[in-house]
């Protein structure tokens, strides 16, 4: 077998039994929590008598004990049924799934904008170093790497939706607008450039500030002033060095996609962005139990095999590295 | 003592660095003077509400009247208390856990690692936002819920500093010597891996005051003291009719975060002198 | 000659007279979308469901029921019984109903749907079906027009009952299918989330966390009616940005104060925006501090009055609710027939308040506090909070010392209903159409019930009350009724088992091209046939 196939085959088995442990621990860390999603739902519909409660619990199997209820969910989770929330009324696995297109266009692009322009600006600042090009550049990139996400989304939204009115002040399409296909898709577009911008302008910092560093670092190496001694045109040497510079990069943006999920809960909620990360607080906020697992369980898996595909990245950018 | 006026003559010579610590500087005094000086309560309804600032109140009233300036006094406070003190607890946590780590090695080292991926599979602002709204919203929760997502970096970063040093000279000596255990990780490793941890910790303070603002903003915060986070929180359903409810505290904010990564920065390359361009 | 000008002037003047008139007065007009938003998005698409605020106010276009209302004091009107008549003992109501109704799959609307869906699903499983036909004996059904109801004794507001959101009829031939002994089975069948109802709109689409769009119903037995296509409800989860998206004319309606209160005022002084308190004070919305009775020292009603006199009730409502009220003298609004109008205002008084607790034994101790509470509040936005700070500061001005406890909504109702571990929290609750059924259910000892939200919380007990509360649900004279509820309001005025604060006012924002959205104190809750947009 190739070392690549045992590679990905081991990283897999070794993934089973960390996400059992997540969902585990999701399990009871959520029930520590008093009141639920029955007293909610009984809140909800005014005015309730205590049988109406403890109907609703024995509808939603709230009233077995805690041990029973977490065999029942693993099993379920083994079994890939993630339950049904009682808030909502429909399953988790249909909630999940109507709104992670969403969250992942969001990341998606926000990712795309940050790493195209953070490489982009690094490797200005970084050919044009010490002088005023860079010095802009890095402050600028600090400013940013300390502005609160949701303070600037606010901003951007007073400032392009309210004053200019050029752009939507929230949502993902305009609603019953009857937009097909590429009127549909620039429909999108144009409700998505202010939340990825703002989503994106934190990565933007790092990886401007990354990129740079790294090719500053990389330039100073063995094997560049090898290359320049043997001739080669600056282009390919730059080529190496970038090739070589981006490994951090890569293996950031692994990392940041957890962090980027959480930074989507901020932005989602600023600009309605129907996704995970506001579905995930209004379901904490309810006490939706099988909801939450659900997402943190889905969101965990989706953690982990991005970075199994850095790893893969990273590997292929930088053949020295050996598999365990 | 030698080691220490070296370094602080290298961070000296970073002009950046030093303005950073005198702006840091001055937010601590803020908050630590400041309601000395200026103890007006920051709940307190003096005035009509939404004045701008400059006209009766110098930087104006909030929604329901309340000095915006108190707040900021008393936001500065709180806010850094509450970084700080959930920084240092990750700190010695992520000390502790990387230490026992990195030095035992085998199945020690594999518990104490699956713990921390757990931590790290997890987003940590969805875990710290899950955890203060289980535990409900105060200064403990939410200090807690910080330093709870804040320790894993710092015991990777350690684990991976004490596994390097384990296999060292100095300390295969000490082996040799029979020193117990707790003698060689405190007294001999520790000290040695201090300076990367004291740079991280100084980073991470700044990390856990956008934390906070964030958790602020989605309304959990304690209901019984004011910081800036809450402040823009409060701001952000008037915003479009007094922008500058949110925007000073969201500047005090930038300042702040700002100040700590460059001095933070400043910090790591006087403590770690490299070949500098 | 002059005449034939004359005339021709006169003509001409009526023509000019007649256009000015149509387009002042505004003739409605056929067609258009109106696009409204509320938070949070609704769960379900039926009141039996649940009966919470969203769901309520979407339900109500699909769902109709028996009659419908005029005015704000809810004055029965024909709806789906065109006529009705009660007995001289007002046990036996009498309902004929409409020729023509059909369901929205086409089925023919007759007394069977009236009777399965009031005994079998209204009755049991609304939440308020048992306030509202819990003396129901059996519903009659001579034949396919005629519906009878024999109640075992006089229900006063029983023509109040047949609001769409309180007995919505539903389709005989689809709850045939369901097992309806099985609470479960009604509340999570498709019918929840597919709904088929008689009303003017039906469901065309619903994507979860964006929209949900209901369409004209086509055979709604109106004639003409409704003027509206189609009703759009734009999820949008962020407040600020429900008033972005009003200003922006992407929205036209913004019900239940779903904006936060500052926008409201300056949404309310644009030039398109229409603002208003009416449409919803049928519902009697009041809100009240809650105190638990079973804890010292807040069991001692001097303690309780002392609190009530700390506490600014005007700036309450004009600083921290921008005016959207006005403040409560009794757990009973004024804007209803059994208010008693005899009650004078709380007073604000912190001296008075002062002596009170050095009067009762709770002297200042050495930093200047007398003792400690723990307040909770409803968690429903940002003004509760404000609120909570506001009551911490007036009352630490008369000693006592307060911490706020912020919790979530499943925590705070377990807390409250549940536990009934709290000292005191802030409460919203709603009157609804009578007393008997929204007053009643807070203050009487029967409904001190564990783990039952927005019930007698308190443990309060008060044998006269409650034999008043008991003589009003079966009395029928008006002027009687009127005065067994004053004394109740005498009673609560001078025990304060809740210190009443505001009747918070929901307030309705929408843009001035949506007309005919008012009709009654319901309106929010009703069809919007009558609705149309310029």
């Amino acid at each position: 077998m190739p070392p690549t196939a045992l590679f990905v085959l081991r990283r897999v088995a070794q993934l089973v039994p960390v996400v059992l442990m997540i969902a585990a621990l999701n399990f009871v860390l959520l029930h520590l929590a008093p009141g639920d999603a029955a007293d909610v739902l009984a809140g909800q519909a005014g005015h309730a008598t205590p049988e109406f409660v403890e109907e609703l619990r024995r509808e939603f199997g709230l009233d077995r004990p805690l041990h029973a209820r977490f065999f029942i969910f693993v099993g379920k989770v083994l079994a890939l049924d993630l339950g049904r929330s009682p808030i909502q009324q429909t399953t988790v696995a249909k909630l999940i799934l109507e709104r992670l297109p969403a969250t992942l266009l969001l990341m998606l692009s926000a990712i795309l904008v940050a790493t195209v322009l953070g490489v982009l600006l690094g490797v200005v600042a970084a050919v044009r170093h010490n002088k005023w090009a860079d010095r802009l550049i890095s402050v600028a990139a600090l400013v940013a790497y300390a502005t609160p996400m949701f303070w600037l989304g606010l901003m951007l939204i007073v400032l392009f939706s309210v004053y200019l009115d050029v752009l939507p002040s929230g949502g993902m399409a305009k609603i019953g607008s009857g937009y097909t296909g590429a009127a549909y898709a620039l429909d999108v577009l144009q409700h998505l450039v202010l939340p990825a911008a703002t989503l994106a302008l934190f990565y933007v910092a790092i990886y401007t500030r990354l990129t740079r560093s790294s090719i500053l670092e990389v330039y100073r190496l063995d094997f560049i002033r090898t290359a320049r001694a043997k001739g080669l045109p600056e282009r390919s040497v730059a080529r190496h060095a970038l090739r070589n510079a981006l490994l951090p990069v890569v293996s950031l943006a692994g990392v940041q996609l957890g962090h980027l999920l959480g930074g989507s809960v901020l932005v989602e909620t600023v600009f309605a962005w129907p996704g995970l990360g506001r579905l995930l607080f209004d379901a904490l906020m309810q006490r939706d139990v099988n909801l939450l697992l659900g997402i943190l369980f889905v969101s965990s898996v989706v953690v982990i095999l991005v970075n199994l595909l850095v790893d893969l990245l990273y590997a292929r950018l930088d053949p020295r590295i050996v598999y365990k | 003592m030698r080691g220490l006026r070296d370094c602080w003559h290298r961070y000296r010579r970073n002009r950046l660095a030093v303005v950073a610590a005198v702006a840091l500087l001055a937010v601590m005094s803020l908050a630590v003077v400041g309601p000395v000086v200026y103890p007006r309560d920051p709940f307190e309804m003096v005035g009509r509400p939404f004045s701008p600032p400059l006209r009766e109140y110098p930087l104006g009233t909030d929604v329901a009247g309340r000095d915006i300036l108190a707040g900021i006094i008393h936001g500065a406070r709180v806010s850094l208390l509450i970084a700080i003190t959930a920084s240092i607890c990750a700190a010695v946590i992520g000390v502790i856990v990387g230490a026992l780590a990195g030095y035992y090695g085998g199945l020690i080292d594999d518990a104490l690692m699956r713990a921390t991926e757990f931590f790290l599979t997890i987003p940590s602002f969805v875990l710290a936002v899950v955890l203060v709204a289980i535990f409900s919203p105060s200064v403990y929760s939410v200090t807690g819920a910080i330093a709870a997502v804040s320790w894993p970096s710092v015991a990777r970063l350690v684990r991976g500093e004490f596994m390097a040093q384990r296999v060292r000279d100095y300390v295969q000596a000490c082996f040799a010597l029979g020193m117990s255990d707790r003698r060689v990780i405190f007294v001999h490793i520790l000290p040695n891996t201090l300076s990367p941890v004291i740079v991280v910790t100084t980073l991470m303070v700044a990390t856990a005051i956008l934390t906070e603002s964030g958790l602020s903003f989605l309304g959990l915060s304690d209901p019984n003291v004011v910081s800036w986070g809450y402040m823009i929180g409060v701001a952000r359903t008037v915003l479009r009719v007094a922008w500058w409810m949110a925007a000073i505290p969201g500047v005090m904010i930038v300042i702040t975060v700002l100040a700590i990564n460059i001095a933070g920065e400043g910090l790591n390359d006087a403590l770690n002198p490299r070949l500098k361009e | 000659m002059i005449k034939r000008e004359l005339a021709g002037l006169m003509v001409a003047l009526a023509v000019l007279l007649a256009a000015v008139a149509g387009t002042e007065a505004g003739e409605p007009k056929r067609g258009g979308t109106l696009t409204y938003t509320l938070h949070p998005e609704p769960t379900a698409l039926s009141t039996i469901a649940t009966t919470a605020i969203p769901v309520a106010t979407i339900a109500s276009k699909i769902y109709e029921s028996l009659l419908e209302y005029e005015g704000p004091f809810l004055t029965p009107r024909p709806g789906l019984a065109e006529s009705w008549s009660v007995s001289p003992d007002h046990t036996v109501y009498t309902f004929k109903l409409q020729r023509g109704v059909k369901w929205h799959d086409g089925t023919p609307f007759t007394s069977g749907d009236v009777k399965i869906s009031i005994e079998k699903v209204v009755k049991p499983y609304h939440s308020r079906g048992a306030a509202y036909f819990g003396q129901l004996e059996r519903v009659e059904t001579p034949d396919p027009l005629t519906v009878v109801f024999r109640l075992k004794q006089p229900v006063p507001y029983f023509l109040k009952a047949f609001q769409p959101t309180e007995s919505p009829i539903l389709p005989k031939h689809v709850l045939d299918k369901l097992d309806l002994s099985d609470a479960k089975s009604v509340r999570q069948s498709e019918l929840m989330q597919k709904p088929i109802g008689t009303g003017p709109f039906r469901l065309q689409e619903w994507k979860r966390g964006s929209h949900i769009i209901l369409e004209r119903n086509p055979t709604y037995w109106k004639p003409g009616r409704p003027y509206l296509d189609r009703i759009v409800l734009r999820v949008i989860p962020d407040g600020a940005a429900r008033a972005i998206a009003l200003e922006n004319g992407e929205v036209d309606l913004v019900p239940m104060s779903s904006v936060p209160p500052a926008e409201i005022a300056r949404l309310a002084a644009l030039g398109h925006v229409a603002r208003s308190d009416k449409g919803t004070e049928g519902l009697g919305p009041i809100m009240w501090l809650e105190i638990n009775l079973r804890k010292a020292p807040l069991s001692d009603v001097r303690v309780r009055r002392a609190i009530s006199l700390a506490l600014d009730r005007k700036k309450i409502t004009n600083v921290i609710w921008f005016g959207q009220g006005k403040p409560a003298t009794s757990p009973i609004v004024s804007g209803g027939q059994y208010h008693d109008k005899s009650l004078k205002p709380f007073e604000h008084d912190p001296g008075k308040a002062n002596a009170l607790l050095d009067e009762a034994g709770y002297r200042r101790g050495p930093a200047g506090v007398r003792f400690k509470l723990v307040q909770n509040y409803q968690p429903y936005g940002e003004s509760w909070v404000r609120q909570a700070e506001f009551i911490k500061q007036e009352l630490g001005k008369i000693g006592i010392e307060v911490e706020t406890q912020s919790l979530d909504f499943g925590a705070w109702l377990k807390r409250i209903f549940t536990d009934w571990d709290y000292e005191f929290t802030a409460n919203s609750s709603h009157n609804y159409a009578d007393p008997s059924i929204g007053v009643q259910r807070v203050f009487h000892s029967g409904n001190i019930k564990r783990g039952a939200s927005y019930t007698n919380s308190m443990g309060y007990t008060n044998k006269r009350a409650d034999e008043l509360f008991d003589q009003a649900a079966v009395e029928t004279d008006g002027a009687k009724r009127e005065r067994l509820f004053a004394e109740i309001q005498q009673i609560l005025r001078e025990e304060l088992p809740v210190v009443p604060l505001m009747e918070l006012d929901w307030i309705q924002l929408w843009n001035k091209r949506v007309h005919g959205l008012i009709t009654n104190g319901i309106s929010i809750y009703t069809g919007w046939d009558s609705v149309w947009v310029e």
